[in-house]
């Protein structure tokens, strides 16, 4: 009880103090209504099943980033917590958590989900609900702002710093293009995933455009056992280029494949490869093997290094692109708290004030200088990088956004 | 074609081995033990643990792993089946606690990282892996256009051998009989003097160390090893097999294993992926109009 009475005494006199030097609004009165209080977000990701080779990673940048800026004082004061659930890769489960991490009530800002499979139901959620939700892997098409695709009305509230597949796959295509004027492809695509499906939509819309003539296309499922079946099929064509947009260790097997077979030509993918788990799978059979990536471990500007050292001393091992995104996606939404005048009392109201702060965001991030476009997508530059053969990535330049 | 029809081959014999061993515990327990797929993945985790991680030739390292699915078989039969047995619960009870056994031995696989709890076993949550390069010699052979690897021909003739070796026992020797008449009547054979929870336990072994046996050949020809390879990829195929080919028939597993192999990639073939798992269940559906019984399931009382 005493305790009690002390806490309404101090938080009164917080009160008092604020008022007293409200005269001006400004950092001082906003940092005051900050101080002790807690900015709570939650987050959804694939922990285990198919995006479970992603989902892990961008924790580990959030976990990263809340610890960093908390150590540093928080945001005005006040701490940052994530809540983060697991949706297993399964659409319906997503809904679920997203569902009952919104009904807490108390949530300021959702992050994920991490696939755009379960974003399809996640982000229509948020929107409804009017909670930000910042997407931190997802890179498909519809995903911002039109996520109640095919209704095309803009989403408000849905956002994403992870660079889309629609920019990423062309730019891939168009660099490899210029340095080896490969004539023909095959295209290898999961059709049970939208992701992957997206990714083959982007490869067959843009290989004419470099005149790559697409021999076949080789749909699969994601639960294939086997890949020789599907990699023989492509390899009867002949084609210079394998294109392959899948998910998960499925881009490893199909490179570990069509080298058994005899394949010596090149690899282009999208997302699916740019993580160091699947480089690692797929071992010397991926050397060589290019995409486009919204990262490069190697950027030596301040807020990269900074983040890769600081990221190696907590786990003791190199980030990737989605712990580096995922990093950036608390960058963003600490910023934007910062600036957004919230009131800590009317959750309703704050959910806007720090949707629309994070329309202005203008910050650091290991991805770069980071900003929304005004469809609350990413504009950045793109790295195109190669698996090394051994677990890791070259560059192989960077191309600006156009 | 040839190539294809050689893939066919390789992927069924995975299939048949993976099917006998549900199929038998199916002829004998009459349950569908449903933690085998998670045994199959089991096996290749074991197998990639122990050279990846713990420095074991990879030769040793099987033979390990598959006492330890034999050892996991015992785990199913002594905490899944037989205490449900001892209260005549309802053969779904079995198949409801099988699932339970299988959702917790992927759990701990997928939760798995450095640092935790089961670290020793694996260290890659959800993602894929494969056996290191060079722990199995693999020298692939191009031979008149086509690719065949040494990996892929050891594991065809390690299936068949084993499957021949299997009927054998069953049909010519003393536990062979024992399994025979335990799976055609469960108590005359307990008044003949036949030890059943033993002869239990011992074909939840034998049926598990085959499921672990084809969970490592999988890992070694697909080249990925995952939690789920169990569960997304093989467990529905393995149902289907087992239908296909006649439920606890043995010969019906193997036949319905290299049919299913045929049929998939058949339809890859000539009909592209859109349909490839729609025509295999397709032909299952058609084998349940016509043979409802499979293709072996004939003589009913029979069983083996």
């Amino acid at each position: 009880m005493r305790n009690v009475v002390r806490g309404i005494a101090v938080g009164l006199a917080v009160v008092l103090t604020a008022c007293g030097g409200g005269a001006s609004p400004g950092t001082s009165a906003s940092t005051n209504t900050y101080q002790g209080k807690t900015i709570q977000f939650g987050a959804i990701l694939s922990l285990t099943g198919a995006g479970g080779v992603y989902g892990p990673s961008s924790k580990n940048g959030i976990d990263l980033a809340v610890e960093q800026i908390n150590a540093a004082g928080g945001v005005n004061g006040a701490t940052i917590t994530v809540t983060t659930q697991d949706d297993a890769s399964i659409k319906q489960q997503s809904a679920q958590v997203a569902q009952t991490l919104i009904q807490q009530g108390n949530l300021l800002a959702l992050l994920g989900p991490t696939l755009s499979n379960s974003a399809v139901a996640v982000h229509p959620l948020a929107e409804s609900f009017k909670i930000p939700i910042l997407a931190v892997s997802t890179t498909g098409i519809n995903i911002v702002p039109d996520c109640n695709y095919p209704n095309m009305t803009p989403c408000t509230y849905v956002f994403r710093d992870s660079l889309g597949e629609e920019s990423a796959i062309p730019a891939n295509i168009m660099v490899y293009s210029q340095n080896a004027h490969p004539k023909t492809g095959v295209l290898m695509v999961a059709n049970d995933d939208k992701f992957s499906s997206d990714g083959g939509k982007i490869v067959a819309a843009t290989v004419g455009k470099y005149g790559i003539q697409l021999l076949d296309t080789v749909e699969f499922s994601k639960t294939t056992a086997d890949f020789a079946t599907p990699v023989t099929r492509a390899l009867q064509k002949h084609p210079d280029v394998i294109f392959i947009t899948s998910l998960g260790g499925i881009p490893a097997t199909i490179m570990i494949e069509a080298r058994k077979q005899g394949f010596t030509g090149q690899f282009l993918g999208g997302n699916g490869f740019n993580t160091a788990k699947v480089s690692k799978q797929a071992g010397a059979a991926g050397k060589g093997a290019q995409s486009g990536s919204a990262w490069y471990i190697n950027n030596t500007f301040t807020s990269n290094a900074e983040f890769v050292k600081s990221y190696r001393a907590k786990y003791g091992s190199d980030p990737d692109q989605f712990a580096a995104q995922g990093f950036a996606a608390i960058k963003i939404l600490a910023d934007s708290a910062r600036r957004a005048n919230l009131t800590f009392s009317d959750v309703a109201g704050d959910r806007t004030r720090l949707r629309d702060a994070m329309e202005t965001v203008n910050v650091n991030t290991p991805l770069g200088p980071f900003q929304f476009t005004s469809t609350h997508d990413v504009r950045q530059t793109i790295w195109i990088i190669q698996m090394d053969g051994s677990g890791g990535f070259t560059l192989v330049q960077p191309v600006k956004p156009s | 074609m040839a190539q294809q029809i050689l893939n066919a081959i390789f992927i069924g014999s995975i299939y048949a081995l993976f099917a006998v061993g549900y199929t038998l515990v199916f002829g004998v327990l009459d349950v569908l033990n449903l933690a085998h797929s998670a045994v199959f993945m089991l096996g290749a985790v074991f197998a990639y643990s122990l050279v990846a991680l713990h420095g074991v030739p990879f030769l040793p390292a099987a033979v390990i792993a598959i006492l330890a699915c034999g050892v996991l078989g015992l785990v199913v039969e002594y905490v899944a089946l037989r205490p449900l047995r001892r209260r005549q619960a309802p053969p779904i009870s079995a198949l409801i606690s099988t699932i339970g056994l299988a959702l917790i031995f992927v759990a701990i696989v997928e939760q798995a990282t450095p640092g935790t709890l089961f670290a020793w076993l694996w260290q890659d949550g959800a993602n894929s892996v494969r056996f290191p390069t060079g722990a199995v010699p693999n020298p692939t052979f191009h031979v008149a256009g086509l690719t065949i690897e040494a990996v892929r021909l050891g594991i065809l003739a390690t299936s068949i051998v084993l499957m021949l070796l299997l009927g054998y026992v069953i049909r010519f020797t003393q536990a062979g009989r024992a399994l025979r008449a335990v799976a055609e009547n469960r108590r005359a054979a307990a008044l003949l003097g036949i030890n059943v929870d033993r002869l239990f336990a011992s074909t939840l072994f034998l049926s598990s160390a085959l499921g672990g046996l084809a969970g490592i050949l999988f890992g070694l020809a697909v080249a990925d090893i995952s939690p789920y390879i169990g569960r997304d990829q093989v467990e529905l195929k393995g149902l289907a097999v087992i239908v296909l080919g006649g439920m606890g028939s043995i010969p019906g597993a193997v036949l319905g294993g290299y049919l299913l192999g045929l049929i998939e990639v058949l339809a890859f073939v000539r009909f592209g992926s859109n349909v490839e798992a729609g025509v295999a269940f397709a032909a299952l559906f058609l084998m349940l109009v016509v043979r409802p019984q499979g293709l072996f399931g004939a003589r009913l009382r029979e069983r083996l």
